[in-house]
């Protein structure tokens, strides 16, 4: 089975930090009006949320798997509530391979799979390098491909 | 290409004219002295408004044109974003034409094509004569038959009765053939599935629609309090004067007048939904009408159902009936009404479950139970609520009434062991030859049946909860609709070794039934 990059701990709690700083900053403009907080209160709670993002996220990366089995892509994921998910090859509908701005920032790149299901339609595979990712669509691709049996709904 | 009929865009350019002239008389009284206009453009604002609205909607009219051309349904829309859409015939799922008060008057039908892929319906044709509606539907409905003889189709029709000759059966068809009508509603049956099937909606339904009958509420409020003997006056100084015994017996006797008043509504919502249902089988094809005031009509084709589910509240399996829906990849988002689906509202159990065995073959089905550890589970799950809610009675009673009774809310704690018992007796997984099925639910029973061929992606969920005591959840993802009532089949808290052998026997028997039913096809 195959995990993510390991730059991808770093991408995940930086993405926390940011989201957590738009959570803190609404907190205080909100506060501004209402009550006032020392600023210190503020701070405290953009680090611990951050922390706790990159507590996450390390717990995430080491649970990430992911494995191109005979007729499925299987994949391994979920800190709390752990999920195995199959997704059986005729069922892919087609494959992205998509790079953020922040992704780029850390050379990094995922692949969006696509079914016709309705929960989960489409399952991303985060932290790939960019040649991987490239590597992995059009393997998925060619499977899809040769996979046709019938109709994919 | 066709237009719309033309008395529907009468109808658009009438409304538009309306629609003008209202607009216009508001900016006229509000935004002419605001923006400092003369006197004299109030009054010029109402027709120049209408004018433009309603050459709006003629030109919305004249642009829309509609066609199917051989296998695909064209449709050019739009004055200033121009759009035009082609979709094939193979991939249209249902057809559904649903008629207003004043289209039934002027004999005019809503018709709309659903697809599986897209947020929204694919193509409204709003409104086309009764006449044109069947023919568009007749053209569909033929598409789907004409495919099942072409060996290299890929649609996913069955393979059965494909050796007629196309222009025969098609023949056959425009004589309507073959139509064998399977349910309809008498009055009786109508009511009682009206009583039975509660709305959870209706109370909420109520609310909102309260302070438009203020008078006739005040009225029973006043009935109310002159029968537990106070001073008919609606105050809140006149329940200082009331002691606590009929304070609690104003309470219980209001709480049951609403009640009854949403069961009444519940009841009527349900009848103007389901008046004259008939369901009827057209060759490969479901199609049912139903409806009061609004009549609605759709076809199902039976090749692309994609679940079946079987549904059945206490009452109703108290008395041993069901409802059935069926699922197709159509229907996306969830605005649809709730009849959507439903092939039969209400009917005994066994004839539901021939019908269902008819659309997708399957036997008796032998569910099993999640391990007794389970129950264990939903038990300490139970009682974590009473004791939540036990607890938030004491503050509550502490703080503002200081009744002292609040130790009465322990008795929750006698009911965690039945109701842990009942959910986990309702909750199972059964493997048939073709299907798979799950269900779920004590007060609603969901029986969920889905054919191994139409499993998307399988998901093996574990909470934190379930891991402790080494179950998981088994989703299989199919690609019906995603509303409360669609969706996927989820066998529940499985022992875990069980759920990755069903994830392994899910898959494998994916591609040996698609390759099975291809061999079929291509036979």
């Amino acid at each position: 089975m195959e995990s993510l990059h390991p730059r991808v701990r770093l991408l995940w709690t930086g993405r926390t930090a940011l989201s957590s700083l738009v959570l803190v900053g609404l907190v205080v403009v909100a506060d501004r009006f209402v009550l006032s907080l020392p600023v210190e209160l503020a701070v405290a709670g953009w680090v611990i949320l951050t922390a706790l993002g990159a507590v996450h996220a390390v717990f995430a990366h080491r649970i990430w798997r992911f494995e191109l089995q005979d007729d499925a892509l299987f994949l391994v994921r979920g800190v709390v509530t752990r999920t195995d998910t199959s997704v059986p090859y005729v069922r892919v509908q087609h494959v992205d391979t998509t790079r953020g701005p922040v992704e780029r920032t850390a050379g990094l790149a995922s692949v969006v799979i696509y079914t016709a299901g309705s929960r989960g339609a489409d399952i991303t595979i985060p932290g790939l390098r960019p040649e991987r990712a490239t590597e992995l669509r059009e393997r998925l691709r060619d499977l899809a491909g040769e996979s046709e049996a019938t109709d994919a709904v | 290409m066709r237009r719309l009929n033309p008395l529907s865009g009468a109808l658009r350019v009438g409304r538009g004219l309306l629609q003008g002239a209202f607009f216009g008389v508001i900016a006229g009284t509000t935004l002419a002295g605001f923006l400092g206009l003369p006197p004299a453009a109030a009054p010029l604002l109402v027709p120049a408004l209408a004018l433009v609205l309603g050459g709006f909607a003629l030109a919305r009219y004249y642009r829309f044109t509609y066609e199917i051309e051989g296998d695909t349904l064209r449709v050019e829309s739009g004055v200033i974003a121009r759009q035009s859409r082609e979709i094939p015939l193979g991939r249209i799922q249902n057809v559904d034409s649903r008629q207003g008060v004043v289209n039934r008057v002027l004999g005019l039908s809503v018709v709309a094509f659903e697809t599986a892929g897209g947020a929204t319906t694919e193509a409204t044709l709003d409104a086309v004569a009764e006449s044109e509606a069947d023919r568009l539907r007749r053209l569909v409905q033929r598409h789907g038959e004409f495919e099942e003889t072409e060996p290299a189709g890929e649609a996913d029709a069955d393979g059965a009765g494909a050796s007629a000759d196309p222009t025969a059966r098609a023949d056959e068809r425009s004589g309507r053939v073959d139509s064998e009508e399977l349910f309809n509603f008498t009055t009786r049956d109508l009511l009682t599935y009206a009583v039975v099937s509660v709305r959870p909606a209706a109370p909420a339904l109520l609310l909102v629609g309260l302070p438009l009958g203020i008078d006739a509420l005040l009225t029973v409020i006043r009935f109310n309090l002159g029968l537990v003997g106070a001073r008919p006056t609606v105050s809140l100084s006149v329940l200082d004067a009331l002691g606590p015994p009929r304070l609690v017996a104003l309470v219980v006797f209001t709480a049951l007048q609403f009640l009854l008043a949403a069961l009444v509504l519940s009841i009527v919502l349900t009848v103007i939904e389901y008046y004259d249902f008939r369901l009827v089988r057209e060759g490969d094809d479901l199609r049912y009408e139903r409806g009061l005031l609004r009549r609605y009509s759709g076809t199902i084709p039976l090749s692309k159902v994609q679940t079946v589910s079987i549904r059945e509240n206490a009452l109703m399996r108290r008395f041993g009936f069901a409802t059935l829906a069926v699922e197709t990849a159509g229907y996306s988002g969830g605005n649809r009404e709730s009849g959507q689906g439903v092939a039969i509202p209400m009917a005994p159990r066994p004839v539901v479950y021939d019908l269902a065995a008819d659309i997708e073959s399957f036997g008796d089905l032998d569910f099993e139970r999640a391990p007794t550890r389970a129950r264990r589970r939903y038990a300490a799950r139970f009682a974590i609520v009473a004791g939540v809610v036990t607890a938030v009675g004491y503050a509550v009673d502490t703080f503002l009434f200081g009744s002292g009774y609040w130790w009465l809310l322990l008795s929750l704690f006698l009911v965690v062991p039945p109701a842990a018992h009942l959910r986990w007796r309702h909750r199972g997984i059964a493997l048939d030859d073709d299907v798979l099925a799950t269900r779920t639910g004590f007060w609603r029973q969901t029986t969920r049946i889905v054919p191994y061929y139409r499993v998307q992606t399988v998901f093996v969920g574990r909470s934190p909860f379930q891991r402790r005591r080494d179950l998981a959840t088994v989703t299989a993802d199919t690609a019906s609709t995603s509303t409360i009532v669609g969706g996927s089949a989820r066998a529940y808290d499985v022992d875990d070794e069980r759920a990755t052998q069903l994830r392994e026997i899910l898959r494998e028997r994916l591609y040996s039934d698609l390759l099975a039913r291809k061999h079929d096809r291509d036979a």
